[in-house]
C-alpha cells in the first residue's frame, strides 16, 4: 500500500488513518472531511486521481489537524515511529508538518527496522527536516521548487527563510549548479524533481531530463500545484514506474492539467486536479508506454 | 556518556533565544513551556553569547510564534538566532511578477498573488509548514487591507515570509506603483 502522511488545516482534527476517497471538492477519510486545498489535501487528491485512473488501491492516509502549533505534527511523527514497521507501506510519502529534527531521526531509524524498506518520498517541511537532520540520503525522492533547491544547496540552512542570498539570486539557468552542490553536501535524495519554469529530473546528481512544456507560468501562483506533483509522482511510483519515469510523467501531467484548466493566477488547485483524468486519458499511454483500456493493461 | 547525549539533544532545534539577563532566560523557558513549546535552557556557544550564559534552545522554525509569546508576556530577549553561526541572515529579498491583471509577490519561499484592480488576494503558494494551508484558506478572497495578518495568525518561518509578501503587496497596492 501507499501511505501519505501530513497535517491538514483543521485545528481539532484528531490523528486519522484510513483509505481516502473523494466526495465532491472534499476528501473523505474515516468519516472525516478534508478540503482539497493547498498542502496535504492537494497532494492526496492528485495521488487519488492517479490511483483511481489506474484502478489501483486508493492511498492510505495518516492525517492530523495542525494550524502551526505543532501538536498534530508531533502526533504524526509519534504514530509513524511506533507503527511504521507494522504498517509496512510500499511507498511512504511525507508532506506538511512542523519539522522536528529529533523525531525525523527517530523515524528514519524506525524505517530501518521495516522488513521491506518503503520508497521514501518527501516534500514541503518533511523535506526540510530530512535535509536539516542530515538524512537526505535516506530518501528516494525530494520534490523541491527553485527556492527549496537553493535551501538544499546551502549547508547551513535549516529552513528556506535562511538561505544565502547569492543562492536565491541565482538565475534559473544556474539550477544545475545548485543541484551539484546539494549532492556534494549530501543534502539531496537519490532522485530530485526540481519544480520550476524548467523542471529538472535528477538521479544521484545526474540530470536525466528536463520538462518545460507546456509552459504555464501562472502555475507558480496557484497554491497546491507543487503539492500535486508530489502526489502524482508518489502514485506513479506506487503503480510500478521507475522513480525517474514517474517524475518525468508527473511533471508533464501537472503542466498539461494547468493548460487543460486554462489556468490563471486566480485558479484553485482543485480545478487543476479535476483535469488529471482527461490528461491521463490523452497522454499517459503515450508518455509511459503502458496503456489501459477500462482497467485492462496492454502494452 | 548520558550527559553528552542530553547536551546534543538540547541543540536539535537549530535555534536559540538569547538574553541579557539569566532571569529573563528562566522566565522565557517557563513561559514557552506553558504555551506548549518544547524548549530547553542551555549554555549558548561563546560566539553567540550576548549578555548572559543562558539561552533557550528552540525549534527555529517556530520563531514567529515564540517571539509573539515572549512579547505578549513581556519577557525581554535580545534575539532569536540560528544555532549555526555560518547560517545566513533571514532573507529580505522580495520579487514581483507581473501576470497582467494580477501581481505575484514572492518573499523567500512564499508567494502571494492579488488582483491589481481590486486588491483582492486570489492565491498564496509555496512553503511547507502546517500553518501555511490554514493561512491560504484564511487569506484567499480577502482584500489586502482587510486580510488577517500571517504574522499574527501564523507560527512559523513560512508564515513570517508570507507576512513579508503581504506587507510588500500592500505597499505596492496602496502606492499604486504596480508593474
Amino acid at each position: 500500500m501507499m501511505l501519505i502522511a501530513g497535517t491538514v488545516p483543521i485545528a481539532d482534527m484528531p490523528l486519522t488513518l484510513g483509505e481516502v476517497s473523494a466526495e465532491g471538492d472534499f476528501l473523505l477519510v474515516d468519516g472525516r472531511c478534508v478540503p482539497c486545498t493547498q498542502g496535504t489535501g492537494a497532494m492526496v487528491s492528485a495521488a487519488l486521481a492517479t490511483t483511481d485512473y489506474l484502478k489501483l488501491e486508493a492511498p492510505q492516509v495518516l492525517l492530523a489537524g495542525d494550524t502551526g502549533q505543532g501538536k498534530g505534527s508531533r502526533k504524526l511523527y509519534e504514530y509513524l515511529i511506533r507503527n511504521i514497521a507494522e504498517l509496512a507501506p510500499q511507498v511512504l510519502a511525507l508532506h506538511y508538518w512542523l519539522p522536528n529534527i529529533v523525531q525525523t531521526r527517530q523515524l528514519c531509524d524506525a524505517i530501518k527496522e521495516c522488513a521491506r524498506r518503503p520508497v521514501m518520498i518527501a516534500d514541503a517541511a518533511s523535506m526540510y527536516s530530512a535535509k536539516a537532520t542530515g538524512l537526505a540520503g535516506d530518501f528516494d525522492i525530494f520534490t523541491p521548487d527553485a527556492t527549496e533547491m537553493a535551501f538544499l544547496a546551502d549547508p547551513a540552512a535549516t529552513h528556506p527563510a535562511y538561505v544565502q542570498r547569492h543562492l536565491i539570486d541565482t538565475d534559473i539557468k544556474r539550477t544545475p549548479e545548485l543541484i551539484k552542490t546539494a549532492y556534494r553536501n549530501g543534502s539531496a535524495a537519490r532522485l530530485l524533481l526540481v519544480k520550476g519554469a524548467v523542471d529538472y529530473i535528477v538521479s544521484n546528481g545526474e540530470i536525466l531530463a528536463t520538462v518545460s512544456e507546456p509552459d504555464v507560468p501562472v502555475m507558480e501562483a496557484i497554491g497546491g500545484t507543487g503539492d500535486t506533483i508530489t502526489g502524482l509522482v508518489s502514485a506513479l511510483v506506487y503503480a510500478g514506474l521507475e522513480p525517474h519515469e514517474a517524475a518525468i510523467i508527473a511533471a508533464r501531467a501537472n503542466r498539461m492539467a494547468g493548460k487543460f484548466a486554462q489556468a490563471t493566477p486566480a485558479t484553485r488547485v482543485r480545478q487543476v486536479i479535476a483535469q488529471f483524468p482527461a490528461v491521463f486519458r490523452e497522454y499517459l499511454c503515450q508518455w509511459s508506454g503502458v496503456c489501459y483500456t477500462q482497467g485492462v493493461k496492454y502494452d | 556518556m548520558a550527559f553528552l547525549k542530553r547536551k546534543k539533544a538540547a541543540f536539535e532545534g537549530a535555534g536559540l533565544v538569547l538574553f541579557n539577563e539569566v532571569s529573563d532566560a528562566m522566565q522565557a523557558e517557563k513561559t514557552l513551556k506553558r504555551a506548549g513549546y518544547q524548549v530547553k535552557l542551555v549554555a549558548p556557544p561563546p560566539e553567540l553569547r550576548k549578555g548572559c550564559d543562558l539561552a533557550v534552545a528552540i525549534n527555529l522554525v517556530e520563531k514567529l510564534g515564540i517571539e509573539r509569546i515572549l512579547r505578549q508576556s513581556d519577557v525581554a530577549y535580545v534575539e532569536v538566532a540560528p544555532l549555526r553561526i555560518d547560517t545566513s541572515e533571514i532573507l529580505e529579498i522580495v520579487r514581483v511578477t507581473d501576470f497582467g491583471d494580477w501581481v505575484m509577490v514572492k518573499a523567500a519561499n512564499m508567494k502571494l498573488t492579488f488582483e491589481k484592480k481590486s486588491g483582492v488576494i486570489v492565491n498564496t503558494s509555496g512553503g511547507g509548514c502546517p500553518d501555511i494551508p490554514y493561512l491560504h484558506a484564511e487569506l484567499i478572497d480577502k482584500p489586502l487591507g482587510e486580510a488577517p495578518r500571517p504574522g499574527e495568525l501564523g507560527f512559523t518561518l513560512c508564515a513570517l515570509m508570507l507576512e513579508r509578501a503581504l506587507e510588500e503587496s500592500l505597499a505596492l497596492y496602496k502606492g499604486g506603483e504596480m508593474p
